[in-house]
């Protein structure tokens, strides 16, 4: 499915489900993005720490509220399984999209400034760098005599020392390499916007509704 | 063809007093590769942005054939100028090669059929092809430098600017780059200009020699530019006074079976090694060769097969914290190695944590002046020029004198006369505290009397080099 899309279809279901008390609906979505990202090749540890993590604070969420709040039992299985859902439903389209299929799709399709898509995508890829840089200023430090732990803020203070000297020389990267803000680009990759995009959306939009119209007490 | 042109430039940066380039009047010919020289922090690199249009100035000094950067419509000037950074890996902003390439031309508004091949004749071009595919944060520096010089050759652009593009590159990668940029110039009339401070090997391929001091500019004749570069000759170069270690010699650091891999890639198949105390070894070997990674794993920082012992010991079994202040790393990338904001509070922080009580401030300030830092004490460390940073980290590390310092490239970016001044302060430390070095450096010219060992890497195995004592 086109990545703009999936992305709105995302946000559009997301915000519906955050004003609806549907909890059929959410098992459903649920559901549909457990089959979608085994079906998509997800590893199963992800997988795993996709299920737990929601499960973990969705179950403390309850139990507390079960014990300090006048809640109906209705109430707490939305809210548990609204939770599971955004998490299940953000890991399907973090899992399954490319981040550069996204940015060209946002360019192209949704029209978004190419600074922000490219910007976005050169501070991206830097991430296996800044997690590297994280290690090695660690150890740097010691060779001198100083202990950096994760709370240190002199830690924070050379990564983000780090992160905008390298954004100064990525900006200057990005001019030599002929990038200017807002100028029109050709793209040698096209990212298709086709009508079965558009059915996709429209369909799964339809049967959320349906669903949720149903599923209304 | 364009010829740039500098008429009365003068630069100062903000919050600064003294101009870094003081009315400069130059030109660059087109056609020709011309290489500027200076002292580091001596203007080269700004010289460069300010031709690239990359720092914010009103100046309009600065014309490609009569014609202003301003006056070219802004999607266009790539096609006029684009530059080559010091830094290999902060330059890209796709993840492949072919991407990058992609979207340089892209850029340039290039129709999209035309891309597939323009991306396939400048990989050609550089040799390259086979690391299409390849990430680019898995290649190693010399690679980079190699995919940003396709990305130039793919836009096609007139004046190809460089600044210090071999500063930790490989003599191989040094070599085939500076082959394609002799290329570039005498075969595709490009304007190539390049700012370097080591002279080493440029004979064959530079037109002229630009000499900056002083924030004034200098084109010397054919005749003092040949003069110039056979001071840096090639024969200087050669370690003449390396022996090969005693075998019955006992090893400080002894690596048995010890192999290293990065990225699924063998650098060093498994061998045993064994680096020597109150010595300094000097260790060469081509560029993503395994240098820095054998660094890494001397001070348990990467991965290795094998064992590693220090002084008899399983690294292993050695606490990260004790193991610190006897084997100590000086980082490749100096800004790694800084925790505070001014030379001075730097300073004080190594002094305070020194496991020698040898050093005293009235030292620290001697030896400031030997490195002509001694009036940049208040200065903020990121604001010094890179070879000015170098400097602060190889006294910081001295100051803390561990039993063996690892020194990776210490003197990258350093001009010569404060090579000379760092190799005479690393000798006179060492015999004051008996200081074990390891060092991986390119940079060979001025180091004959002071390394002992030569460990060369090749053929993923590590030879000592030299006669035998």
């Amino acid at each position: 499915m086109n990545p703009s899309l999936k992305l709105a279809l995302l946000v559009l279901v997301a915000l519906e489900i955050s004003f609806t008390h549907v909890w059929t609906v959410n098992v459903a979505l649920i559901v549909v993005s457990l089959i979608l990202m085994v079906w998509g090749h997800v590893a199963f540890k992800r997988l795993a720490m996709l299920t737990l993590i929601p499960a973990f604070f969705g179950g403390a969420l309850v139990w507390s509220l079960t014990l300090r709040g006048t809640a109906s039992s209705h109430f707490l299985l939305v809210i548990f399984t609204r939770m599971v859902a955004y998490v299940y439903m953000g890991g399907w389209f973090a899992q399954t999209t490319n981040p550069l299929t996204l940015t060209r799709s946002l360019e192209q399709n949704a029209k978004l400034p190419s600074k922000f898509a490219y910007g976005f995508l050169a501070a991206f890829n830097l991430m296996p760098k800044i997690q590297a840089e994280v290690a090695t200023i660690k150890a740097a430090a010691l060779m001198r005599g100083q202990v950096l732990h994760f709370w240190s803020p002199q830690l924070y203070f050379k990564v983000i020392l780090a992160a905008m000297n390298w954004s100064d020389q990525l900006a200057a990267a990005m001019t030599s390499h002929g990038f200017v803000e807002d100028a029109p680009r050709t793209h040698a990759t096209e990212i298709p916007l086709v009508t079965r995009d558009w059915i996709m959306l429209v369909g799964s939009l339809v049967l959320v509704q349906v669903g949720l119209f149903i599923g209304l007490p | 063809m364009v010829t740039v042109s500098i008429h009365n430039l003068t630069f100062t940066y903000p919050q600064q007093s003294r101009p870094v380039l003081n009315t400069v009047n130059a030109s660059f010919p087109a056609g020709q590769f011309s290489l500027i020289t200076g002292v580091s922090g001596g203007g080269k690199s700004t010289l460069l942005k300010l031709i690239a249009g990359l720092l914010p100035t009103d100046a309009t000094g600065i014309t490609f054939n009569d014609q202003s950067l301003t006056d070219i419509p802004a999607t266009q000037r790539s096609k006029t100028v684009a530059m080559l950074f010091q830094e290999p890996s902060t330059q890209f902003t796709m993840d492949t090669v072919a991407n990058e390439l992609q979207f340089a031309l892209e850029n340039q508004q290039v129709p999209a059929d035309e891309i597939p091949a323009r991306l396939t004749a400048a990989l050609d071009f550089i040799g390259i092809a086979a690391l299409r595919d390849r990430k680019l944060m898995h290649l190693s520096g010399g690679e980079q430098q190699k995919v940003a010089l396709a990305i130039i050759v793919a836009m096609d652009s007139a004046v190809i600017l460089l600044d210090e593009p071999f500063a930790s590159i490989d003599p191989a990668t040094r070599l085939v780059l500076l082959q394609r940029l002799a290329q570039l110039s005498r075969e595709r009339g490009k304007t190539v200009i390049l700012a370097d401070h080591d002279l080493s090997g440029y004979t064959d391929y530079v037109d002229r020699l630009t000499v900056l001091a002083d924030g004034h500019l200098t084109h010397l004749s054919p005749e003092a530019t040949q003069e110039r570069l056979a001071t840096f000759a090639p024969a200087q170069l050669r370690l003449q006074h390396v022996t090969v270690p005693d075998n019955d010699q006992p090893a400080l650091l002894q690596g048995t079976q010890l192999s290293l891999s990065a990225n699924g890639r063998t650098l060093v198949t498994p061998q045993d090694l064994g680096l020597f105390a109150h010595h300094t070894t000097l260790i060469t070997g081509p560029n993503g060769s395994g240098k820095s990674t054998l660094f890494r794993s001397l001070v348990k920082l990467g991965h290795y097969q094998g064992v590693i012992t220090y002084d008899g010991t399983d690294i292993h079994r050695l606490k990260r914290r004790p193991y610190a202040r006897q084997v100590a790393l000086m980082f490749q990338s100096a800004a790694t190695q800084f925790l505070n904001v001014t030379v001075d509070e730097e300073l004080t922080l190594s002094l305070k944590n020194s496991y020698a009580d040898h050093f005293t401030p009235a030292m620290v300030t001697q030896l400031l002046t030997e490195l002509n830092l001694d009036d940049r004490r208040e200065q903020i460390i990121y604001t010094l020029s890179s070879g000015q940073q170098k400097k602060l980290q190889l006294l910081c590390m001295l100051i803390m004198a561990p039993d063996v310092l690892l020194l990776d490239e210490p003197f990258k970016g350093l001009d010569y006369a404060s090579l000379q001044t760092a190799i005479q302060i690393l000798k006179r430390v060492q015999q004051d505290l008996d200081i074990t070095y390891i060092l991986v450096s390119h940079q060979l010219s001025g180091l004959d009397t002071f390394i002992d060992y030569h460990l060369q890497l090749a053929d993923q195995h590590l030879t000592y080099q030299g006669v035998r004592a």
